[in-house]
């Protein structure tokens, strides 16, 4: 499979089955297609990510990199090739979709924070009703969370009261609730004011700190350039390229790849 | 930080080892059988008790009384022979059930249009009478509504009797223009004559002749910028044959004009029409105005502000703005529920039940009264309703999808 | 197909959609000295002063006629002496106390009902740091006046004191009880609906009798209640929290079935309910019933398996394809033999069943419509937090869909409350039916014809009306619609 990518292992990182981090593979994507009708969403997706590790998928709009980590806590089913996230391998199975779901936390670009819920119960949402934890419990850890993402002092707001940037961090807070081994973000800068784009990413960059094992489709460079560990780089529905941001930003090998950072940077 | 390369996991089907009870996709076919077995074993069930039980009663479960006289007369229905089969008493009761339908419609549409727009008007008085209006109506059971004419203002109302009844003269002429009285009124009829059919064959030719000319001017209007009219040119070419076919099969349309006859039960000749389809269509057209209006003024509303800036921008009067830029775009959204609403007054009729109205529903009700087998009986009346509801919805889906595909 | 009737089909709730927090209505609204006022807004220009004064001849004619009719040629004697028929038919006159009650309890839990509400909200409005503001008493009464109305006419009709002590009595109570729950604090509010819930299914059967299945009726809000009471939020093992609140559930409804049927006794037959009575009772079951039908029809034709769709989409089409007096027909004719039952069901029942078959395809769709409006990342937020697909939807889904769904809700209520006229074409006796009886009385037969509709309009038009201005006032204060 791996000699399915381009790149000949030589350069550091450059294939995208070599995992960076502790060494521990925590995400494992194998030869995954995924059509939409005859449209082919992802073609020949290889890719694992380690323990710890911060991959930053970057791409033209429509390249799959949605799909892509959609596909690894199954709000996508993928058509063909294997999934496997933290020795659970996404198959028909509904208990392996329910414990892939609960290890993964996912961060949309919308937030979907619920709006009929507090903010306090929109974290505790998942803690009561899915680890059993009991109220108390549960409060005091969203609190504890609050904290972190620094608005302890919204917990009995609804979210249609907060600003955009404080709900990202809200939803952020509640993924974390779940205390997942996996982070996902799905372009959650994207519908952020400019000024509020700071705030989460320097939460985002805390929980990397932090040791999270994160996927980050994004386009803010200076955040990949920054905390990643790799970059991975996609178009029409297929890894590119792969590479440490250095690697990435400094000396691209491919073409579609100079295109790409020529037209956004 | 270290680099490891993992070798590939070995080629397995994933799924092969999926336990049946917790697979995904077993469960959505499980599900599904599961759900289709219950809904049409409960079916099979129902209809299994209610044989069961039409058995015990021995009522028959087949359609051979559609071909049995009817053995009923039908009030107000003098060309009806309660020898004739049930089935064109059926016939009977859908035509008036239509009739009603149409002449409620077309009251619902010419009301409901004006007290929508006066809804909006700048005049606080007319605003305010538009609002009662709709607000009175749309809050009384049609029934009520139904009720309050067929009996309030016809049969115990201020109307004479037929032997008394008010005629009203055509121009000086001993014929009558209306007849008023509480149970029917009549005004002046066409009257087909033995040589119709050679109008028939005209009217068809006037109608092909009528397309062939809208063709013709569309397609002048494309070639040369002309402008088409090409309505106005079809309706005229279809009059002029038309009318030209009356005159030559020698007159094959005569007017009828009403009379009471003597005795004083009846009107003879022209258009009668009982109080019973009088009550049922002005009330229901009256009721479902007041829901028409709504719909208008919500339309209305939900063309863009922006549309009447632009409007006031080219400069066009307050007229002009409703003819030409409003009013298009308002009917357009207003179109999809107010047919609704046209749906509903046509099953609104079925209230002329309460007023004697010779309807599909209460010939059904009163054939099933004369032993006719219930179940059948109103299967078929459904069925009728069914067929119309679901051809109009159809109909309206295509426009619906239609407009979509043009606003993108 | 987006359906035009449904408004917040064509809504996005979004994701920033506030929550429900009453506010002052009444924007601020310019005073003109009324002769700038009348010239701006009655002649402004020749057909504006030519429209207002036809349109105004018309209306002064039309309030004329309306005058001399309610007040001087109006016979009213047929409505007069025929009140307490219009009220409540033929039911026995023996048991009356039945009815007497049942106002007494059911306002009583209107009060309480709307308290609650109030509480809730000023409760959601602490908790998000907002202010409640309360509307001026004058202005709440103004918006039941077509009801105030009802009331004044039936006491001005009343010739013996005890309408008016009942109607003092029933005020003071539904005052009573609003002040009251109104005061109740946030957390607590729970309970108070639980014990609206009692209080209803108490008027209930304080006519029908405590017997049968009463008791799973009368289970259900106090389980409820018990469930939440058993509750402890700082628990160490959730799932025996969870057993021990099962154990009261089913406690709760053991003791129950004990005492209904201990005490076994039997009030009022269904079909003796007649009159006014009938009419508000049968909308009320009808669309009570067709709820739980109408929310699983919807979330079938919702759903990701084609059978369910198909067959829920037949069901709601047929259904939405006939008349209701189709249905009715059944209703008097057969419907019963669908059914191996050997007591024959009594009208009542076949009635309300039709009726409820018929709203639940309405009910679907306007539920549909609440589902369409909540966004699909709702549910992939609700998934990615790991819960199972059915507590997506009872948790995330359906409080959203609903609360969007209430004025559409009411609306179909008063839409059955009128339809309900219909029971008429089948013999059973309600408000509408009444008035044949009162004209079959030899002193007022062919005598008081449009007085007594007349009578039964406003009965009709007081009570819709006033429902279709409260759903517009929840509509506006839910922000559906408008953005």
């Amino acid at each position: 499979m791996t000699d399915n990518v381009q790149g000949n292992g030589a350069e550091v990182f450059s294939d995208a089955t070599q995992v960076a981090g502790t060494g521990e593979v925590m995400i494992e994507l194998t030869a995954v297609d995924k059509f939409f009708g005859d449209f082919q969403a992802l073609a020949n997706i290889n890719m694992r990510v380690g323990k710890q590790e911060v991959v930053v998928v970057i791409g033209p709009s429509g390249s799959g990199k949605s799909t892509m980590i959609r596909c690894i806590n199954r709000l996508e089913e993928h058509d063909a090739g294997r999934i496997v996230v933290d020795g659970t391998e996404l198959s028909d199975d509904i208990r392996n979709i329910q414990e892939v779901r609960r290890e993964t936390g996912m961060v949309f670009q919308q937030f979907n924070l619920f709006p009929h819920l507090t903010v306090m119960d929109n974290i505790t949402l998942g803690p009561r009703q899915v680890r059993n934890l009991p109220k108390k419990e549960a409060e005091d850890l969203a609190m504890d969370l609050l904290t972190k993402v620094k608005i302890p002092e919204q917990a009995r707001k609804f979210p249609g009261q907060l600003s955009g940037g404080q709900q990202q961090r809200v939803a952020i807070a509640r993924s974390l609730a779940m205390n997942p081994k996996v982070m996902l973000f799905d372009e959650p800068t994207s519908a952020l004011d400019p000024e509020m784009i700071k705030e989460v990413l320097d939460t985002m960059k805390e929980l990397a700190e932090s040791g999270m094992t994160m996927i980050v489709v994004t386009h803010e460079m200076g955040f990949a350039r920054e905390v990643a560990d790799r970059v991975v780089f996609m178009a029409d529905g297929e890894i590119v390229e792969v590479g440490t941001p250095q690697h990435f930003f400094e000396s691209p090998t491919e073409d579609r790849t100079k295109l790409f950072l020529s037209q956004i940077l | 930080m270290t680099q490891t390369t993992i070798e590939p996991p070995p080629e397995v089907d994933p799924n092969e080892s999926v336990v049946w009870y917790r697979n995904v996709r077993v469960l959505r076919v499980v599900g599904q059988v599961v759900a289709v077995a219950t809904v049409v074993g409960l079916i099979a069930w129902l209809f299994n008790n209610l044989l069961t039980n039409l058995d015990r009663q021995n009522i028959n479960t087949d359609f051979g009384f559609l071909d049995r006289p009817t053995n009923f007369e039908i009030s107000f229905d003098q060309g009806f022979d309660p020898r004739s089969p049930v089935w064109q008493m059926v016939l009977v009761g859908l035509k008036n059930t239509f009739l009603a339908g149409i002449v409620g419609i077309v009251i619902a549409s010419i009301v409901g249009l004006i007290v929508g727009i006066s809804r909006l008007s700048s005049n606080w008085l007319v605003a305010r009478a538009a609002t009662l209006y709709v607000e009175t109506f749309r809050n009384i059971p049609p029934l009520v509504i139904i009720i309050f004419f067929g009996f309030a203002i016809f049969t115990f109302g201020p109307f004479p009797l037929l032997s008394e009844a008010t005629q009203i003269n055509f121009l000086g002429t001993d014929d009558n223009l209306l007849i008023l009285s509480n149970t029917i009124w009549g005004i002046p009829g066409f009257v087909a004559e033995d040589n119709v059919g050679v109008f028939w064959i005209t009217f068809g030719v006037a109608v092909l002749a009528a397309i062939g000319v809208a063709i013709w001017r569309t397609q002048l209007s494309d070639r040369t910028g002309v402008h088409h009219h090409r309505v106005r040119w079809a309706l005229g070419t279809f009059l002029v044959i038309a009318i030209i076919g009356h005159f030559l099969a020698g007159g094959a349309w005569s007017m009828s004009w009403p009379v009471v006859s003597e005795n004083g039960r009846r009107i003879d000749g022209g258009f009668i029409m009982n109080f019973g389809f009088i009550a049922t269509a002005l009330a229901l057209g009256l009721y479902t105005a007041s829901h028409i209006a709504e719909i208008i003024r919500g339309s209305i509303l939900a063309v863009p502000k922006g549309q009447s800036e632009a409007a006031n921008a080219i400069a066009l009067t307050g007229f002009q703005r409703y003819r030409y830029i409003i009013l298009p775009q308002a009917l357009r959204i207003a179109l999809p529920p107010t047919i609704n609403q046209y749906l509903n007054l046509v099953k609104n009729t079925s209230l002329g039940i309460a007023v004697s109205y010779a309807e599909i529903t209460l010939l059904t009700k009163t054939s099933i009264g004369n032993g006719r087998p219930a179940p059948q009986s109103i299967a078929i009346l459904m069925g009728v309703y069914l067929v119309f509801s679901l051809v109009i919805s159809l109909l309206l889906n295509a426009y619906n999808r239609r407009i979509q595909l043009v606003e993108r | 197909m987006t359906d035009p009737q449904f408004p917040m089909t064509q809504t996005e709730l979004g994701a920033e959609e506030p929550i429900a927090i009453p506010v002052a209505e009444s924007g601020p609204r310019q005073k003109l000295p009324p002769g700038k006022w009348l010239r701006r807004n009655l002649f402004n220009n020749w057909y504006n002063s030519l429209l207002t004064i036809v349109i105004g001849a018309l209306l002064l004619f039309v309030a004329v006629r309306a005058f001399s009719f309610v007040f001087i040629t109006g016979r009213w004697e047929p409505v007069r002496a025929n009140l307490t028929l219009f009220q409540i038919g033929t039911f026995p006159r023996d048991e009356e106390w039945r009815v007497v009650a049942q106002v007494l309890i059911w306002t009583a839990a209107l009060g309480l009902g709307v308290g609650a509400a109030v509480a809730g909200a000023k409760f959601r409005a602490l908790q998000a740091g907002v202010e409640y503001v309360t509307d001026p008493a004058l202005d709440r009464l103004k918006r039941y006046w077509a009801l105030v109305l009802l009331l004044l006419v039936w006491l001005f009709f009343a010739d013996t004191i005890g309408p008016l002590l009942l109607t003092v009595a029933s005020l003071a109570l539904a005052w009573g009880g609003y002040a009251a729950a109104s005061r109740v604090s946030g957390p607590n509010v729970g309970l108070l609906w639980s014990v609206v819930g009692v209080l209803g299914v108490l008027g209930f059967q304080i006519v029908s009798g405590f017997f049968g299945l009463g008791w799973l009726w009368m289970g259900l809000p106090i389980a409820v209640a018990v469930y939440a009471l058993l509750g402890r939020p700082d628990t160490d093992d959730v799932k025996r929290q969870r057993r021990i609140q099962l154990i009261g559930v089913l406690v709760t409804f053991a003791v129950l079935f004990g005492v209904y049927t201990a005490v076994d006794s039997v009030g009022v037959e269904w079909d003796d309910w007649e009159g006014l009575q009938l009419n508000l009772l049968a909308a009320a079951i009808a669309i009570a019933l067709s709820f739980p039908l109408g929310l699983l029809l919807a979330l079938a034709r919702r759903s990701s398996f084609p059978a369910l769709r198909v067959m829920a989409t037949t069901y709601i089409e047929i259904i939405r394809g006939v008349p209701l007096i189709s249905l009715l027909l059944m209703a008097q004719f057969f419907i019963g033999f669908f059914l191996n039952t050997d007591t024959p069901l009594s009208l009542f029942t076949r009635a309300i069943a039709a009726m409820t078959l018929f709203t639940a395809a309405y009910v679907a769709e306007i539920v549909r419509g609440g589902l369409q409006a909540v966004p699909k990342g709702q549910m992939e937020a609700g998934n990615s937090i790991g819960l199972p697909a059915w507590k997506v939807t009872q948790l995330i889904v359906l409080p959203q869909a609903l609360r969007a769904v209430i004025p559409a809700m009411v609306g179909q209520f008063i839409s059955l409350f009128k339809d309900t006229s219909l029971l008429l074409i089948i013999g059973k006796l309600e408000l509408l039916g009444v008035r044949e009886i009162v004209h079959g009385q030899p002193d007022f037969r062919g005598f008081g014809i449009a007085e007594s509709l007349v009578y039964v309009a406003f009965v009709f038009w007081a009570i819709s009306f006033t429902m279709s201005r409260e759903s517009q006032r929840l509509e506006r204060k839910l922000g559906v619609g408008e953005r």
